[in-house]
């Protein structure tokens, strides 16, 4: 991956949050999933058009975090941290749990966010649903349509998972976040929804229940593809993304030229 | 003067739909949809039966308000079930099909419906850009290279290659040929300079829709302009206007019906995507620049009671010289789906022997 990233960190809301940047461009927010930072294919993608600031949540690497106990919360220390990089408007990608995080900072913090990029969002789940967990195998099998094309997952520190795992849970109420999905309702952010057809951990037909609730939703589904959007179809990811921050509603508008000889 | 019928599927929305383009699928109820389609059979067999020449039939997407996204199926349907009337598809949207697979459906609707179909190729109006993913800047190429396509199709007794700009096929051999030969009376549908140079340019004729007279005639006045500068003249059967009426007993009753007219398309397109999509869809009237129509209602040509309408139509006929009228009967204030029967009897009784001779 040619990709040149930056390292950093920034204090905010009693949280050292580390974060990694690349690109340059309009700024773009990322909120990673349940498994934590890492940098992608299509992280190196967007970074052609964007400034692409992928952060670490506090509790989903090295430190442990005991204080959080809400996903709002968590959303407000996140909305600190791009504010401390000076970023007062940005747009803002959230991948699974993630996607979680990213919709609450939407809705308390919409002053900041010029258009939300749901990645196969975990706020609404089916009921009795677990947090992916197991062997990188068992975890390749759930998050991808297609693992024996996809490369291999990183073998994570066993303790690091446990951390992660209990804080996903503590942080996830029940199927719905009412106060959320109230929130959502009212949300006047350009907001694109989507889902691989083949997510194995949250339905694809999960995503017209956030068509429904937030006024101004594209829903998206991307072919052949599982929960991990962007490690499994990061070009048809990204294209769609890019078009979409661009454009926002006007991205329905085919830009694509079919002119086969001049 | 002939006179067609325009069938657009009359759906009935629940009055609390609402009014956005694309509609979401879960506002359709299926009951609805079976009685649209039978409905269509009823009001079909009404026209024929009170001597209208034509039936029309259009494509349009992802709305209640036409419910014939295929047209080619919607005229299949109807020429097995009535059996004198003509079946015009006015028409399928050349910039976002296949035009070999449009060449091919026409030719086996001629042959199903014993040589009565009257062809149609139109670009689409701007919203239908979003249905397939056209890139709105290229559909005007798209068209005109699609319909000379189609027509090379139709004609062409040899397998042939196509290397176009937009289009390439390696082999290209349509069967069935149509019943009419060398093919269905056709007509580019469209006000634009290119639709009218295409259709002189091809010996085919000219529709033209919903605008006030005098700029229609301009529009026909270019196509004849152009036929006669390639040494032909069309016929009053080659000029299509297609219109909207709302038909009343008294032109008090047409005052009051019009007042409940909408303004605004009954479907309209976020303002965001509006502004871009105007920005990028360029249009003329017979080479004059002029906006793209984006949520906007389409006027209302005829009103009025029997009168009125047949002198209005003498007024059309002198300045655009369409030799065939495509009516879309217009019932403004009312949801009783008889009433489009009743104002299809109506302009039967009243008005079309009256201007048979025009």
């Amino acid at each position: 991956m040619g990709l040149a990233i930056r390292d950093g960190s920034v204090d905010a809301d009693g949280f050292r949050i580390r974060y990694q940047e690349a690109g340059e461009g309009p700024p773009v927010v990322h909120l990673h999933g349940a498994h934590g930072l890492g940098m992608t294919s299509a992280h190196e993608l967007l970074s052609r058009s964007f400034r692409l600031i992928a952060f670490e949540m506090p509790g989903f690497g090295a430190t442990e975090n005991q204080k959080t106990q809400r996903v709002q919360d968590l959303a407000t220390t996140m909305a600190a941290a791009a504010e401390a990089l000076g970023l007062s408007r940005f747009n803002l990608i959230g991948t699974s749990f993630g996607g979680w995080v990213a919709s609450w900072m939407a809705v308390q913090r919409s002053d900041l966010v010029a258009a939300l990029v749901l990645d196969a969002p975990s706020i609404i789940r089916p009921e009795g649903s677990e947090p992916v967990s197991g062997s990188p195998e068992q975890i390749a099998r759930r998050l991808y349509a297609h693992p024996e094309r996809t490369p291999p997952t990183p073998v994570i520190e066993p303790a690091m998972a446990a951390r992660r795992l209990t804080l996903v849970r503590r942080l996830s109420g029940p199927a719905r976040d009412t106060p959320l999905e109230e929130g959502l309702r009212r949300l006047q952010i350009p907001t694109l929804v989507m889902f691989g057809t083949q997510d194995g951990v949250i339905p694809a037909e999960m995503g017209r229940v956030y068509k429904e609730l937030i006024p101004d939703a594209h829903l998206v589904f991307v072919y052949d593809a599982g929960h991990a959007l962007m490690v499994e179809r990061p070009e048809a990811f990204t294209e769609v993304v890019t078009d979409f921050l661009e454009r926002t509603d006007a991205f329905i508008i085919s830009r694509t030229k079919t002119v086969v000889f001049p | 003067m002939k006179v067609s019928y325009f069938e657009t599927g009359r759906y009935q929305p629940p009055a609390d739909t609402p009014a956005i383009w694309p509609m979401p699928a879960a506002a359709y109820d299926t009951g609805e949809g079976v009685r649209v389609f039978r409905g269509m059979i009823e009001r079909i067999a009404l026209a024929e039966k009170l001597g209208f020449d034509w039936v029309s039939l259009s494509e349009h997407h992802y709305s209640p308000r036409i419910l014939t996204p295929s047209p080619a199926v919607a005229a299949a349907y109807v020429a097995a079930r009535v059996h004198t009337i003509k079946i015009a598809l006015l028409g399928p949207i050349v910039s976002h099909s296949n035009p070999v697979r449009i060449a091919e459906e026409m030719a086996m609707l001629d042959t199903i419906a014993d040589g009565r179909l009257v062809v149609g190729l139109l670009r689409g109006t701007p919203n239908e850009t979003l249905t397939y993913d056209l890139n709105p800047q290229e559909s005007r190429e798209r068209t005109d290279e699609g319909m000379e396509l189609i027509l090379k199709a139709w004609t062409e007794p040899q397998p042939f290659a196509w290397q176009g700009r937009h289009f390439r096929y390696r082999t290209v051999s349509v069967w069935p040929r149509p019943l009419q030969q060398p093919h269905p009376p056709t007509f580019a549908l469209g006000t634009s300079r290119e639709a009218g140079a295409f259709a002189a340019r091809n010996r085919i004729g000219l529709g033209v829709s919903y605008g006030p007279f005098e700029v229609m005639g301009k529009v026909t006045a270019y196509y004849r302009e152009q036929c006669a500068q390639r040494g032909w003249e069309p016929g009053p059967d080659q000029i299509i206007f297609r219109a909207n009426i709302v038909l009343t007993e008294t032109d008090a009753q047409a005052q009051r019906a019009m007042e409940r007219y909408p303004t605004r398309a009954p479907f309209s397109l976020a303002e965001g995507v509006a502004s871009a999509l105007s920005a990028l869809d360029t249009r003329n009237i017979a080479g004059e620049a002029r906006p793209a129509s984006i949520n906007r209602a389409l006027p209302i040509n005829f009103f009025g009671g029997p009168d009125t309408v047949v002198d209005q139509f003498r007024r059309c006929r002198e300045a655009i010289g369409a030799g065939v009228i495509d009516l879309g009967f217009n019932t403004p204030g009312t949801t009783d789906p008889d009433a489009l029967l009743d104002a299809l009897d109506l302009f039967g009784r009243t008005v079309l022997p009256r201007i048979r001779h025009m």
